[in-house]
């Protein structure tokens, strides 16, 4: 399954993931209260810490952050240009601190586990007459059609290359969102065929 | 048909997991920007589902994201980029995707070239970025003038997105007309 | 999901009788999309173990077969399965009767052969850990075992066409119906599907254009333009279908001559 999940035994694997996730949220709604370069570097220190007892892979993860890096540059140039300095420091080190502990519950987190974890927040669909399976089921599919779309694309774009000599064209998008539409279709009708999203309680 | 619109719902967030693997396309004359393909399957979801499916099938890939998969251009994932100075954006998506959706089921008597791209530019770009402003602002601590001057680089390749949106459904509107719920 | 079930599902009363012999009655039944007739005054009763379907292509066969497991409603005419009125056991079809499609990839919706398989049992109610443990029995008992955690996607066809046919049977349905099942497999893998088919206690009914693949079976339809052109035993039906064929062939290409 495609995750940014980290095989691995570790406490924080262990952790039950309802507990991972509460104590992220309210981490988050506490330090966006906060203001201080002082609260900050004890909280930085801290999911470092977390990461390093992960060990060699927990760190490695630490890459995460390196997509952020440009933004992080020019959000402190722009706060320099303002004469905000020591503010946007405060508010890149809040940026990287909740980005890490966020990213930490989801390396360490199982997707399976985590939609156990938020399948009971679905249960009121249940009042519109809709089946709290249904966002999990809707992973599933999601999962399933991604690899299957770049396979039709991948034969769309030869054939296309076959005819033109180009490799590839946003013309494609056309055929092959019609190619593909028509196989959600016949996916449809074949979960229909066999109860459909609702299932059969005897 | 419940089960048909889960199975559409879905096959519109795996198009936007799906276009976010196209690698980003820098354009010289806009500055260098990189732009990626992913807010185009967030206008098509709208323009082609109409607001409810396709408000949903962009919460569902969000939800996907939530839970760990690398999806989001850049293959970024997890509940962290949800910390980013972009979950004003992630959160404007859904909702923008509702309003071409709206938008464009408002408009079924229109040439459906024009109704997808006056579709696409108020939800992909008016509504989204009526979010993704004040997220920048919010979580990078900036003023909203600043934030607005920041984003807007973006806005020229998102155009280009409201084309080839609008180009695609009347594409799919000749060749599959049954797969544009806005105009049936 | 066992934690909330659906309550006014489960205070439907069952209308289907799995038992129920002929399994399917239709009479004078048709269906019409737009302009076209797909099927048309169609009355017959089906009953026995093993039913071919053959037909060119639009001949109206999918739909026909589509109406067993309630994926297509008639418009006009009568049409009772497993005792009940289509309407009423719209719901209940899934059950009783099993659908292969074509192409298994449009089948299977799982990443692993296991879930694929464990998905029949949470749609009858179990749950998840229950359905996974009866998954990998059934896997066993069929011989799969070994393909338990397999990617699907990893599958040779045959075996992927393989575990859409048993994704189907673990829900333990009266009858299969199986629309070209063996279109995208090279001959072996054919044969093979075909003899496990031919093992299975259900009654099928089975849709092809290979007529070999009817070898063993105890009657053939033979649908053309939305109606029942000849119903019968293998061997005679079979044999129309065939002259039938390289006499259209033959106009064809004098045509094609002039």
């Amino acid at each position: 399954m495609i995750s940014i999940y980290l095989q691995k035994e570790s406490w924080i694997h262990r952790t039950p993931a309802g507990f991972k996730l509460l104590a992220v949220a309210i981490a988050s709604l506490l330090l966006f209260q906060v203001k201080s370069i002082w609260i900050f570097l004890p909280c930085l220190a801290v999911v470092l810490g977390l990461y390093a007892s992960l060990g060699r892979e927990g760190l490695a993860q630490l890459k995460l952050l390196r997509g952020l890096t440009m933004f992080l540059v020019i959000l402190l140039a722009l706060h320099w240009v303002s004469g905000t300095f020591w503010e946007g420091v405060a508010i890149i080190m809040r940026l990287i601190v909740l980005f890490l502990a966020a990213n930490l519950v989801s390396i360490t987190t199982r997707m399976d586990d985590m939609l156990e974890v938020i399948q009971p927040l679905f249960k009121p669909l249940q009042l519109f007459g809709l089946s709290s399976r249904k966002p999990a089921l809707g992973v599933t599919l999601v999962l399933r059609f991604a690899p299957h779309m770049l396979q039709v694309f991948s034969i769309l774009r030869e054939a296309y290359q076959a005819r033109t000599g180009a490799r590839g064209s946003w013309r494609l998008l056309a055929p092959f969102a019609i190619q593909s539409l028509r196989m959600s279709d016949n996916v449809a009708e074949a979960l229909k065929a066999r109860g459909g999203s609702q299932g059969l309680s005897r | 048909m419940a089960d048909r619109s889960l199975v559409h719902v879905a096959f519109y967030a795996a198009l936007i997991a799906a276009l976010g693997l196209v690698p980003p396309v820098a354009i010289p004359f806009l500055g260098g920007v990189p732009i990626t393909a992913q807010t185009l399957g967030v206008m098509l979801a709208g323009v082609m589902l109409g607001p409810v499916r396709g408000g949903l099938a962009v919460l569902l890939f969000l939800f996907l994201v939530a839970l760990g998969a690398p999806i989001l251009a850049g293959g970024r994932g997890g509940l962290g980029v949800f910390a980013t100075p972009s979950v004003g954006f992630l959160i404007g998506w859904p909702v923008g995707a509702f309003v071409a959706g709206w938008i464009m089921n408002s408009m079924k008597g229109t040439n459906i070239l024009v109704a997808a791209a006056v579709s696409a530019v108020v939800g992909g770009i008016g509504v989204v970025y009526a979010f993704g402003i004040p997220g920048v602002a919010y979580v990078a601590g900036l003023s909203l003038s600043k934030a607005a001057i920041g984003s807007a680089i973006y806005i020229p390749g998102d155009l280009v997105k409201v084309v080839i949106t609008a180009i695609v459904t009347q594409t799919v509107a000749r060749g599959l007309p049954g797969a544009v719920f806005t105009r049936t | 999901m066992a934690l909330w079930p659906n309550k006014r599902r489960k205070e439907t009363a069952r209308v289907c009788d799995a038992n129920a012999s002929p399994f399917a009655v239709f009479e004078n039944v048709g269906l019409t999309i737009g302009q076209r007739k797909i099927l048309e005054g169609l009355t017959l009763s089906l009953d026995e173990r093993r039913i071919g379907v053959i037909g060119l292509n639009g001949s109206g066969k999918s739909t026909f077969i589509r109406m067993l497991n309630g994926l297509r409603t008639p418009d006009t005419g009568d049409l009772k399965l497993f005792g009940a009125g289509f309407a009423e056991a719209e719901q209940e079809l899934p059950h009783h009767v099993g659908f292969v499609f074509q192409n298994p990839d449009h089948q299977a919706i799982f990443p692993t052969v296991e879930e694929e398989i464990a998905f029949g049992l949470t749609q009858l109610g179990a749950d998840k850990a229950e359905s996974r443990i009866r998954a990998l029995e059934f896997l066993e008992r069929h011989g799969c075992a070994e393909l338990a955690t397999s990617p699907i996607a990893e599958l040779s066809e045959g075996q992927k066409q393989l575990i859409c046919i048993l994704a189907v049977l673990v829900m333990e349905p009266r009858l299969l119906v199986l629309d070209e099942p063996m279109t995208s497999l090279d001959a072996l893998a054919s044969r093979r599907i075909r003899d496990k088919l031919l093992s299975l206690p259900q009654k099928i009914v089975m849709v092809s254009h290979d007529l070999s693949h009817f070898e063993g079976f105890d009657r053939i339809l033979w649908l053309e333009d939305g109606r029942l052109r000849m119903d019968g035993n293998p061997h005679e039906v079979l044999a129309a279908y065939c002259r039938d064929i390289d006499g259209r062939s033959g106009i064809k290409m004098e045509l094609a001559a002039l």
